[in-house]
């Protein structure tokens, strides 16, 4: 399985374009694709020319494309969260909640925690609907925090779960012992203990979101011909190989943007390297988005995929 | 008269039993304690400033963390005489 398909890169280098005219190609060779943006400065729509939202709205006959508003995503997962602290809670405990969660929608690594939450959706929910389902990707800050964060907070996850089963067995010793004691009362059993469960839980998905970014999508790096971009690429080569996510090819657009000699990088010549020309008019249809020419960008992707 | 001075040594027994059991699981019981503490600090930390899981996993574990919680402020209200606490459950003094 090989069937998601990510575009990395600096900001301007055409994550959107190239993206969507892969996106394009790989619908007009007859697979079901869904185009997801996770930019939150979104601008998929105005390239495909249709105003998009969070849920898939077609394009084109095999084409459907969404634009992830993380806004929403942030807001369900704390009103979620509020709800069931309110059912569980005794009233004095639960008291200034609201004050509590206004300021959590503005914590640090929410935003990207809503990233992964709206990739998770859209992997298990709308994913089996489609053959391939194409992500571009927010600027390079924002991606690789998100591309990272199911190893991160995995290994945290592993450590308060060997921190709680620890707390659980010793509990089991006392209810053994003094079965009169206040700790006896409380839950014992792995299978009953709802912070387990919910650690277990978040365990579950993270792994599996692991696993999406490492073994099952196709990720590319878009570099321009100019350094900037390239030593931006070769940062996030560099934290893939540490998160263990391989990289499948180098793009290379607006070749020919300037007359200066310009040769790939040796760090990244290794890849399966497309080039795309730079088009001074800009694209405003989707007849020009296809003149991009993705195509062989999309052959390459079907072949790996169907090797696999 | 005489059952009920069976039932007077029987409680005395028990009572002596439970003694002994409460004796025999106070350690345990701090250790189970400052256990929950420490998994309460550190999956609240974040918020005073400790090294933490990021915060969205704090807010996904906190509905079912009311009793660490309530551990959590009782231990804090005796963090300032902790050598007093350990004391305590020596039996010292």
């Amino acid at each position: 399985m090989n069937d998601r398909a990510f575009f990395l890169g600096k900001g301007g280098v055409g994550k959107t374009t190239l993206s969507g005219a892969f996106a394009l190609s790989l619908a007009r060779k007859g697979k079901k694709v869904l185009i997801a943006s996770l930019d939150p400065a979104h601008n998929l729509g105005d390239i495909l020319g249709t105003r998009l939202s969070g849920e898939p709205i077609t394009i084109e006959p095999r084409l459907d494309a969404l634009e992830v508003d993380l806004a929403y995503w942030v807001d369900k997962y704390l009103n979620e969260s509020r709800a069931q602290m309110k059912a569980n809670y005794s009233y004095n405990t639960a008291f200034n909640l609201d004050s509590f969660f206004n300021i959590m929608k503005y914590s640090p690594g929410t935003e990207e925690y809503a990233v992964l939450w709206a990739i998770e959706d859209i992997h298990c929910r709308l994913g089996p609907l489609y053959n391939v389902v194409v992500f571009d990707t927010p600027p390079t800050a924002l991606s690789l925090r998100f591309l990272s964060l199911p190893v991160i907070s995995g290994l945290w996850v592993k450590e308060l779960r060997q921190l709680r089963e620890k707390i659980l067995s010793k509990r089991q010793t006392v209810a053994r012992i003094n079965p009169e004691s206040p700790i006896a009362a409380s839950c014992i059993d792995k299978d009953e203990d709802k912070v387990y469960g919910q650690l277990k839980n978040i365990g579950l998905r993270l792994s599996r979101l692991e696993l999406l970014f490492a073994k099952e999508s196709f990720i590319s790096v878009i570099v321009n011909p100019d350094r900037l971009s390239v030593d931006e690429a070769l940062r996030i080569q560099e934290e893939l190989n540490r998160l263990g996510i391989p990289l499948s090819a180098v793009c290379v657009n607006k070749k020919g943007i300037s007359d200066m000699a310009w040769a790939q990088h040796p760090s990244l010549a290794g890849y399966p390297q497309f080039d795309f020309d730079f088009t001074r008019e800009g694209i405003s249809s989707r007849e020009e988005l296809m003149a991009v020419g993705a195509q062989a960008l999309a052959a390459h992707f079907l072949n790996r995929a169907g090797n696999q | 008269m005489s059952r009920s001075f069976g039932q007077l040594i029987k409680s005395a027994i028990k009572t002596a039993l439970q003694v002994n059991r409460d004796n025999a699981t106070d350690l345990l019981e701090f250790e189970v304690r400052e256990l929950e503490n420490i998994f309460s600090l550190l999956i609240l930390g974040g918020f005073a400033g400790l090294p933490s899981p990021p915060s969205p996993i704090a807010v996904e574990l906190l509905p079912y963390l009311e009793k660490e919680l309530l551990v959590l402020i009782a231990r804090a209200d005796l963090a300032q005489d902790p050598i007093g606490v350990l004391a305590g459950m020596m039996e010292v003094g």
